[in-house]
């Protein structure tokens, strides 16, 4: 049988083809990471130029736009109202999602799977823009319009069902046994709580915690709806002020105010996750 | 320090699943008590129903003289150690040791004391102040009993504590238990499903199966005259020999061969009577084939079980197994005979399974709860 003569490729051309695929492989990491970075590297630097375009690039180095920005009445006001939305919604969203979710993990209710999907879909398909419109009329017939009780409200409202679900999957991966054994020890459901459950799903309830406020610091819709007076408005609807007399955006501003309402959020990321750092308490096998 | 009375408690779940039906029982102070059986038997569900972690549905009980059966948990003056052991893992050892201390309301300094206190005796002084999670398995268990004793119960409820533990381990561990359990002079039960385990620590073991007692007895008691075959079949470490066999006249029919009527029977068989004999094979003689009292047969398999070994003989359909010192075994296919040891080979009844010279399934449970009482 006589073999076909088949092109064999030489070593140097094998060492070629991989060092192009490399080549080619990083290119296109290089241009994907670009597109993500270019954005946030703008805001780190347009702050501190003072001319700022839409181009990415080297900052005169001034603290000017700075100064210019606190001259805004509103600019304080609305990250402390931020601040306050935020806060707010992630106690009552911490507090009633840790107690409806101990339940829900511990109590066999007929339906309750059931339930548990149906909130969920409703609170992540139709919500927002959807909503909208029923969730303005009756903040309105509650007489809660530009309250902050009723933005806290609706944000809450908006949050739970998906924190539910978040921490019931903590409260299911913990042992009855923990809560049984404290039980025969005597202690009340209240201590089993505070005792056993509450820092055996610590993890869950920081995961919780900085996901809820990161959620209310970022929304613009609900209190661009249901806050009328500008003095309540949080940063993110402050942020659409930044216009000048023409109708163009002052970048200048604009990105100065930006970066302000970002740097809390990402402190705050970095502060839990050093302090409480995302990981669970493993137990033993079972 | 208390006795414990069951008196026909029952558990049925939501669902109709019976899993502890019409149970009476008595654990005499400071007694080791051991629930053995099969998974699924209500071994399990008895202790919880004890510690109170489940309702009973009837029946009432009592510990050292007081009706618990529908007090919560936490009132009934019980510790128990779980299977997973329940450590705490955000505690560190001697906070663990401490909480049900804390929950008694005894201040920081004297429960760290005691904590450390108990823990020294439980041999965990250097490991105090370390987590649940830089444990091995046998030091978790120490932790989880000396947490138990720091709270001082009445009785101590013990759910398959050694079941998590490596094979060497387990043994090392069981020695523990049964000396700080004759230290302390505590109350105990124990949930198993490990027959050599029951055997080696209890002062008196309950057989169940379905819900119910099967034979509540001493470990000699137990293994020595199986009250019938569910339990003849459960304890020991190797099978007994279970072999159908028919009365004829002064003899056995088993396997081809006639012996001779165990005495433990004699006179409680009659004539024609479908029986099965057990013997187990450490109680069995492994003797020449031409042997008057031998059930004949041919060597089959023959396992090594370190000192001894365990040799199959099959006799026309049955196979028995004999225990021969090592050096003394036989070859494969020889033709030899098993001979039952005399006092220790026992009678089955083939209708109702139960021994020969026990009372039969028709006439109540009553004696066995005398019995019980009694002890």
């Amino acid at each position: 049988m006589s073999a076909p003569t088949v092109a064999v490729p030489s070593e140097s051309q094998l060492v070629l083809r991989a060092f192009l695929s490399r080549l080619a492989f990083y290119l296109f990491v290089v241009v994907v990471s670009a597109f993500f970075a270019l954005p946030l590297l703008w805001l780190v630097l347009a702050p501190f130029d003072r001319h700022p375009s839409l181009a990415v690039k080297v900052p005169s180095g001034t603290l000017a736009n700075f100064r210019d920005v606190f001259h805004d009445p509103f600019v304080l006001t609305s990250l402390r109202n931020s601040a306050i939305l935020a806060v707010a919604t992630m106690a009552i969203v911490v507090l009633a999602a840790a107690l409806a979710a101990y339940a829900l993990s511990r109590v066999r209710i007929p339906g309750r799977d059931l339930l548990l999907y149906v909130l969920l879909l409703f609170s992540s398909i139709v919500t927002g823009s959807a909503a909208m419109v029923p969730l303005f009329l009756l903040v309105f017939d509650l007489g809660l319009i530009n309250s902050f009780v009723g933005v806290i409200l609706v944000l809450a409202g908006g949050l739970l069902p998906a924190a539910i679900f978040i921490l019931k999957d903590f409260m299911d991966g913990m042992p009855a046994s923990y809560e049984e054994s404290a039980r025969v020890f005597g202690a009340s459901s209240f201590q089993v709580l505070r005792d056993i459950v509450a820092p055996v799903v610590r993890p869950g309830l920081a995961v919780i915690a900085v996901w809820a406020i990161v959620n209310v610091w970022g929304n613009f819709l609900i209190p661009f709806i249901l806050m009328r007076s500008p003095d309540r408005s949080p940063a993110a609807v402050v942020v659409y002020n930044f216009y000048t007399e023409g109708g163009q955006a002052d970048l200048r501003l604009l990105s100065t105010f930006s970066l302000l309402y970002s740097v809390p959020v990402v402190v705050m990321y970095l502060f839990v996750s050093s302090r409480y750092g995302f990981r669970f308490h493993g137990g033993i096998k079972r | 320090m208390a006795d414990v009375r069951v008196r026909s408690l029952t558990k049925v779940f939501p669902g109709g699943v019976r899993a502890i039906d019409e149970l009476d029982l008595q654990i005499a102070d400071g007694e080791f008590f051991a629930l053995l059986g099969p998974s699924g038997c209500g071994k399990t569900t008895l202790l919880r129903t004890l510690a109170g972690l489940e309702t009973a549905s009837s029946g009432t009980l009592e510990i050292g003289g007081r009706d618990v059966t529908r007090q919560p948990p936490g009132a009934r003056d019980v510790a128990m150690v779980f299977q997973d052991y329940a450590l705490y893992p955000h505690m560190r050892v001697d906070d663990n040791i401490a909480y049900p201390l804390k929950i008694k309301k005894i201040g920081k300094a004297e429960r760290r004391a005691k904590a450390g206190e108990v823990g020294a005796h439980l041999g965990l002084e250097s490991l105090l102040e370390r987590r649940p999670a830089q444990l091995s398995g046998g030091q978790q268990q120490r932790v989880a009993l000396a947490r138990a004793m720091a709270f001082r119960p009445q009785l101590f409820l013990l759910d398959e504590p050694l079941s998590n533990l490596d094979a060497r381990l387990r043994l090392e561990a069981r020695t523990f238990l049964k000396r700080l359990q004759s230290e302390v002079q505590t109350t105990t039960v124990y949930v198993t499903h490990d027959q050599a385990e029951a055997l080696a620590l209890a002062d008196r073991i309950a057989i169940m199966e379905a819900g119910r007692i099967r034979q509540i007895g001493t470990p000699a008691e137990i293994f020595k005259r199986p009250a019938n075959l569910f339990v003849a079949g459960f304890v020991g470490s190797l099978r007994m020999n279970l072999l159908p066999a028919t009365v004829a006249g002064e003899r056995l029919l088993v396997g081809g061969s006639a012996i001779p009527i165990p005495s433990s029977a004699a006179g409680l068989v009659s004539d024609g009577e479908p029986v099965i004999l057990g013997a187990r094979p450490e109680f069995c003689a492994l003797v020449a084939a031409a042997d008057e009292g031998g059930i004949a047969g041919t060597v089959a398999i023959l396992e090594n079980l370190g000192t001894d070994y365990l040799v199959t003989v099959e006799a026309g359909d049955l196979s028995v197994q004999v225990t021969v010192e090592e050096g003394e075994e036989p070859a494969i296919g020889d033709r030899v005979a098993v001979r039952p040891v005399e006092q220790r080979a026992l009678v089955y009844r083939a209708g109702d399974g139960r021994l020969a010279g026990s009372p039969r399934a028709d006439e109540t449970d009553e004696p066995a709860r005398e019995q019980a009482a009694a002890s």
